[in-house]
């Protein structure tokens, strides 16, 4: 069936959404429906389901609300990608189709399906609430509304754009490790987490990390980058992370725990950020595990000072990459052993 | 269900206050937060100017007296005094304490709280976080909820209030993920359900949901709304979508143009042109749109917002948020081409009828937000005060209810009383032969409103205005609900929101028939200046015999005489 969302303009082209349905009261097992309409140009995937619904089929369920890109509740995967449905052109999407003018339109992994296009928010819900992701204020109750914290410009620049985050939960569905894992934190969990870490209004810095250092928190993620990639907001999550990282090897050690998983997380940190290389050069003439105990917390204010380390891309490999690498295999096998020894002692 | 203290309904700015100052005041009680969004998605997040506090943090001779009067003066003197006071005075304690709970506020050199100067403000008084001041508030009162353990029922929809009498036992609600509907008996209930200003539909600004459903819901359970009429209008919306394009491509040079292709703003001010304040703005657009010099397309009449003449360079580096709102949602880039925009409806200054302790005049009935109508708006609402007004009642609502509750017996909703809500449901489920479909009286709403009862009003218009509801409302009994099944039905939801907006404009429209002056938004032509001896005066509806009934009230005045409000 072809209907018409606007009749005038100077373009109009012949679209097939093919969206992903499923209403688990009457389908076994999910399928697709096309729907095939003539859409102008400028406009968005949101309008033209919000059309569906009208005029072809009102049983086609998604969220939407704010229509605007800020409330978050319209994420779903356009043409394979987790991103926001209301502020995504589907002239720029009849560009990116697998099967010419079909667009694919399905629902955001990782979380359970609802129906159709929606899924459950409330994991993600239950991990904000795990990870304490709020400011738990150091202002005495009986002071607060009296007077203001003192807050300069440099420690709102760490967390300003962490506080774009709308929850859309589109990372969520990118992530690798969730899609084996789903008790993973998530990113934008950690990104939460961290935002309320550099908050100097915040007294739980400690615990909260205590519980992001534990399995399935921070150091489970494999640094795939595709949460930052596919972040409606170009939020730079992975910085977040490394800064958890960093954080927790500086204040809780590299024996933490899973000491060995740790460090070898870390490790692979390096082994990417090839310019934090000379953190590791005492290495080489104090063996493995005096570095580890002794110079790596320190290494790591050196690096937290800098703290915003440039987005991967920019991130050069250091030269002689390859000979480090080899070295880092090396110390990873020695700190496996190290750790298996603490073991059985 | 057991029954609760407080059931909140609204989990934006103004329901998100008023749980944690309710848990704060009595940490025994039993209190609920129903929204139909997740909390966090609320419309509160789409404010990004900021929120007015007499700090002094930038104008070191600022004060809440200085507040005062511009909100008052602002009002066109509309506004209650005595809740003025309150809400300007409450202001810099409300704002230190998100501050103290982590708003992320953007700040001065000094490290206090950034301010900036907005409209109708005497001192730059707006305290902000970037251009997301709306969402990093809404993100903070979620969070320090979630902290508290607030009780949540996310992604419920209200139904009615189950009273009895004059006594409300409680709220009906549906469980969008089930299908199933619910009581939630309680001693008290805080409605914090947001704005109306959808009902203008694709003319709004406002997110979908903004649909009125709390205010319908107290107006069928007999409780009055206040000065429905008046609706604050924002010059340039986007023509499809009705989403605002922010003051920032005015201020930073950019031109109105007409079909004819004038700088028509040179015959409605002279000097100031394009910066001329907000209502004159709208006005003037509307005007050249009514006389024909606008431009044409099936989705309406529009007007050009050009900024070719700025260069790419400067789009890109000063406005780049502009550019790409207008590329996502219009698909126009303002570098080759101008922006199509028109007046959009923006914020609803109407709601329920409360006192400044947030009760309606139902026992154990209250209300906070823009739902509600105390009221520090009077006539027209400054930039930064809503945001200000949904904190401060909010608050106050959610103290008064913990501190009111044990005064009231615990309510009780029997399956009869269930009854008359699930079955209304499911009549509109049933397939009939002759069926309308909600999609295009939900537009037709908007355009009889946006023609009717918009900027420029006058008797003829609104008589046909209020035809077209009640005929829109006569053909609604034939919409039908096509999604059968019980898990998330938005096909019905997005139906019962309907039949909450044709409600409420009912109601909109009867006021600014009833309101024989031009007052701040509300402009008729046939009556064009204000008058005080007959309409200094709140208006009231109140739903009689399925009609909406006139009424009114007495405006509170304090310190401050009447007097002409010019800039
Ligand atoms: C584009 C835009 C920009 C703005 N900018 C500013 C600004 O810079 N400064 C300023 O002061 N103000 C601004 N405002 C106004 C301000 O944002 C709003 O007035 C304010 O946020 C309203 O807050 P609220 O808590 O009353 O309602 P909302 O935030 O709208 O929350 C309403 C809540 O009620 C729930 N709800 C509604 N109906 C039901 C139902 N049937 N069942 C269950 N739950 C329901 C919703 O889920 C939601 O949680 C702006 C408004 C817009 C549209
Ligand atoms: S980088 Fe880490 S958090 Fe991000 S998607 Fe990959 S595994 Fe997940
Ligand atoms: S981090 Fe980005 S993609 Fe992830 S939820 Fe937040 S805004 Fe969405
Ligand atoms: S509908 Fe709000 S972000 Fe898309």
């Amino acid at each position: 069936m072809t209907e018409t969302i606007d009749q005038h303009q100077e373009g109009k082209r012949d679209v097939t959404f093919r969206v992903f349905r499923f209403n688990p009261q009457v389908d076994s097992k999910p399928y697709f429906d096309d729907y095939t309409i003539s859409a102008e140009r400028g406009i968005t995937v949101l309008r033209s389901l919000n059309y569906i619904k009208e005029h072809v089929d009102a049983t086609l369920s998604f969220r939407a609300f704010c229509q605007a890109g800020i409330c978050g509740s319209c994420g779903m995967r356009v043409n394979g990608i987790s991103k926001l449905a209301c502020t995504s052109q589907v002239w720029d999407e009849l560009d990116k189709c697998r099967e010419p003018g079909i667009i694919r339109v399905e629902p955001l992994r990782s979380l359970p399906m609802i129906k159709d296009l929606i899924v459950d928010m409330d994991p993600l819900v239950d991990k904000m609430t795990r990870y304490a992701n709020w400011v738990d204020s150091t202002m005495p109750l009986a002071e607060m509304g009296k007077k203001e914290f003192l807050i300069s410009e440099e420690e709102f620049q760490q967390y300003d754009k962490a506080t774009d985050c709308i929850l859309c939960a589109s990372c969520v569905s990118e992530c690798s490790i969730l899609r084996a894992n789903t008790e993973y934190v998530s990113p934008a969990v950690l990104l939460k987490s961290y935002r309320m870490n550099v908050d100097s209004r915040d007294g739980i810095h400690d615990l909260r990390l205590a519980e992001l250092v534990k399995d399935h928190g921070v150091w489970d993620c494999t640094h795939c980058y595709r949460c930052q990639e596919s972040c409606v907001k170009s939020i730079p999550i992975m910085e977040a992370i490394h800064a958890i990282r960093e954080d927790a090897l500086e204040k809780r050690g590299p024996r933490d725990t899973s000491g060995a998983k740790h460090a070898e997380a870390f490790m692979e940190d390096i082994e990417k950020k090839g310019k934090l290389v000379e953190a590791t050069l005492p290495i080489r003439t104090n063996g493995v595990v005096w570095t580890l105990t002794n110079l790596l917390p320190m290494a790591m204010k050196m690096i937290v000072k800098r703290r915003t380390p440039p987005p991967p891309p920019l991130v050069k490999s250091a030269k002689g990459i390859k000979i480090f690498r080899a070295m880092f295999r090396e110390m990873t096998e020695h700190v496996k052993q190290d750790h298996l020894k603490s073991h059985k002692k | 269900m057991k029954p609760f203290d407080i059931v909140i309904v609204g989990g934006g700015g103004a329901g998100l206050y008023a749980a944690m100052e309710a848990m704060k005041t009595n940490p025994a009680l039993n209190i609920a937060v129903l929204s139909k969004v997740y909390p966090n998605r609320s419309h509160t997040s789409a404010a990004q100017g900021g929120a007015n506090a007499a700090l002094a943090n930038k104008a070191k001779d600022d004060s809440v007296e200085m507040h005062i009067f511009d909100t008052i003066k602002g009002s066109d003197y509309l506004a209650d005094q005595d809740a003025v006071d309150v809400l300007c005075s409450e202001a810099p304690k409300i704002i230190r304490e998100l501050e103290n709970i982590g708003t992320p506020w953007s700040r001065m050199e000094d490290n206090t709280i950034a301010q900036r100067p907005f409209g109708g403000a005497g001192r730059p008084r707006c305290c902000y976080c970037a251009d997301k001041t709306g969402h990093t508030i809404l993100q903070t009162l979620y969070e320090q909820c979630l902290r508290k353990g607030v009780l949540f029922f996310n992604e419920y929809f209200a139904l009615n209030l189950s009273v009895h009498g004059s006594r409300s036992r409680g709220l009906i609600a549906m469980n969008m993920k089930t299908g199933k509907v619910e009581a939630f008996p309680a001693k008290t209930v805080i409605f914090a359900t947001g704005g109306y200003a959808k009902m203008y539909w694709n003319r709004s600004s406002n997110a979908a949901g903004n649909t009125g459903d709390g205010q319908a819901i107290a107006y069928r359970a007999g409780i009055p709304m206040k000065d429905m009429e008046i609706v604050q209008f924002h010059p340039t919306g986007l023509r499809k979508s009705g989403l605002l394009v922010t003051e920032g491509a005015r201020g930073e040079g950019g031109y109105l143009i007409n079909k004819d292709g004038e700088r028509f703003m040179a015959r409605y001010a002279k000097e100031k042109m394009e910066l001329g304040p907000r209502d004159l703005v709208s006005r003037s657009i509307e005007t050249e749109i009514l006389e024909g010099r606008g431009f044409d397309s099936p989705a309406g009449k529009y007007i050009h917002l050009d900024l070719r003449h700025l260069g790419a360079d400067l789009i890109k580096s000063r406005l780049p948020q502009i550019r790409e709102m207008t590329l996502n949602f219009e698909g126009v880039d303002p570098i080759e081409e101008p922006i199509p925009i028109r007046p959009t409806a923006h914020y609803s200054m109407g709601g329920i009828d409360t006192d400044n302790f947030g009760r309606t005049v139902m026992d154990g009935v209250y209300a906070a937000g823009e739902c509600a109508c105390v009221s520090v708006h009077g006539a027209n609402r400054l930039g930064g005060n809503s945001l200000l007004d949904i904190l401060v009642f909010g608050r106050i609502a959610g103290h008064t209810a913990a501190e009111e509750a044990g005064k009231f017996e615990p309510g009780s909703i029997s399956e009869e009383d269930l009854r008359e809500s699930v079955e209304d449901i499911r009549a509109r489920m049933q397939p009939s032969g002759h069926y309308e479909r909600y999609g295009a009286l939900r537009e037709e709403l908007g355009q009889t409103l946006a023609l009717n009862v918009g900027i420029f009003r006058e008797s003829s218009l609104l008589h046909k205005g209020i035809q077209d509801i009640a005929e829109l409302k006569e053909r609604f009994k034939k919409v039908r609900v096509f999604d059968s099944s019980d898990v998330f039905n938005t096909n019905l939801q997005q139906v019962l929101e309907l039949q909450n907006m044709l409600d409420l404009a009912e109601t909109v429209a009867v006021g600014a028939l009833a309101r024989e002056e031009s007052r701040g938004s509300h402009t008729r032509i046939d009556f064009p200046v204000r008058d005080d001896e007959k309409w200094h005066k709140h208006t009231l509806a109140t739903l009689v015999d399925g009609k909406a009934t006139p009424g009114e009230k007495p405006v509170t005045m304090g310190r401050y005489e009447l007097q002409e409000r010019t800039y």
